[in-house]
């Protein structure tokens, strides 16, 4: 029965470390984008400023990349494990992400949705 | 109000948002959207976007204690988000084509549900007795585990029953996160009580694991399209980290039941704010 069960130590162990440590670093890029004007001395900037901005910006990004290289990480290791249908079910899952970015994309430059 | 001002203002209310949603176990969502648009004035996709990146932030942050735990099912949470993305993808399209009054009081319905969920009381699904030379979805996939029990010292085990029923019901919850910017935890409730009966704490370990990669799915596209100001979901999500890390020790100082009362009282005074919205009504803040 034991051998059935749905466990992974190993995997759920790397997951804990990857999402806690991403977490951590994705919410002190945007803490830093946020406090780069309080140090900006050379003055006369708006309240944000490009480079803040784009320190804040990227820092969302490393944000809703976080879930993506879990399910990344999950099927690298079901496929490692011989597991190839639940290798397939997180390919299936990734290229859902994937199209979602690209109908995103495509809303940006096509018609007003 | 400066734009240093607004940040500020977004932070301290993101703090607020999460600290209570995270006491009582759900996402900030369900606050941040309504308060960004009504008092905030901001845009509603834009607010969406902001609150699903938040959203993210609460359920990867939270995720490292239910895995020591070991309370999550990660097989289980793959299978069911095929679903929770494919209906992120239908929230997304959905998204761009409603207008934003039928936005709002499809918003307003969600708080109300959510309010009713918050009253009544959660109970661990009865055991069934089954007959194991049933092949069906869960056990072809080994999806049946077991959960340490702290009270009983033992791991105890559980079969995930219903999967398909389970899949179509995600399948509207993911659509509702995309759509609303929510945690979707009104309809992911449902999903994993009635049809895949898990034991509460593996329900609220697997639905928050779930939970990342379904917002993912919808933010990565609002990204995509320039949704997302960081203006707005920086703030939010700063503030969506440091709420949810006090909510844990709010949860301990402060009793459940007034918490429980506390979040129901917002989420109906928000539902008729949004509802009143949705109708041309303002009667506080400003216009989104």
């Amino acid at each position: 029965m034991t051998a059935d069960l749905a466990r992974h130590p190993g995997l759920e162990r790397l997951l804990a470390r990857v999402l806690s440590g991403g977490t951590w670093l994705a919410t002190c890029v945007i803490a830093l984008g946020l406090a780069e004007p309080l140090f900006d001395w050379r003055g006369a900037s708006p309240a944000m400023p490009a480079t803040g901005s784009r320190i804040v910006t990227a820092g969302i990004a490393l944000f809703v990349f976080l879930p993506v290289l879990r399910v990344l990480l999950m099927l690298i290791v079901f496929v490692r494990e011989g597991d190839y249908r639940f290798g397939s079910i997180a390919a299936f899952v990734l290229v859902i992400i994937i199209l979602g970015v690209a109908l995103g994309m495509h809303m940006a430059t096509g018609l007003p949705a | 109000m400066n734009a240093v001002e607004f940040g500020l203002w977004l932070f301290a209310m993101s703090v607020g948002a999460s600290a209570l949603g995270g006491a009582l176990g759900m996402a900030s969502g369900i606050f941040i959207v309504p308060i960004l648009t009504i008092f905030g004035g901001v845009d509603v996709h834009t607010a969406v976007a902001a609150s699903l990146v938040s959203v993210i932030a609460c359920s990867c942050g939270s995720a490292a204690p239910f895995f020591k735990g070991r309370l999550t099912n990660i097989r289980l949470a793959i299978v069911l988000e095929t679903a929770t993305t494919a209906g992120a993808l239908c929230g997304v399209v959905l998204a761009g084509v409603l207008s934003v009054p039928v936005l709002f009081f499809i918003f307003a319905v969600v708080l109300l549900l959510s309010a009713q969920q918050m009253m009544a009381r959660r109970h661990e699904p009865a055991a069934v007795t089954y007959d194991p030379s049933v092949k069906d979805w869960a056990t072809v996939l080994r999806l049946h585990s077991s959960y340490p029990d702290r009270v009983l010292g033992r791991d105890v085990p559980y079969r995930v029953r219903h999967v398909p029923l389970g899949l179509a019901l995600m399948c509207g919850a993911g659509l509702i996160s995309a759509l609303l910017g929510i945690g979707s935890g009104v309809f992911k409730i449902p999903a994993m009580d009635t049809a895949l009966r898990l034991p509460l704490k593996v329900s609220s370990a697997t639905s928050n694991f779930m939970i990342g990669v379904t917002a993912a799915a919808g933010a990565g596209a609002y990204f995509a399209r320039g949704d997302i100001d960081p203006a707005v979901a920086g703030p939010v999500a700063l503030g969506s980290v440091i709420g949810a890390l006090l909510g844990a020790r709010l949860l301990l100082a402060v009793p459940s039941e007034t918490l429980r009362l506390f979040f129901v009282v917002v989420l109906v005074a928000l539902a008729g704010q949004m509802l009143l919205s949705a109708f041309g009504i303002h009667l506080m803040g400003h216009a989104a």
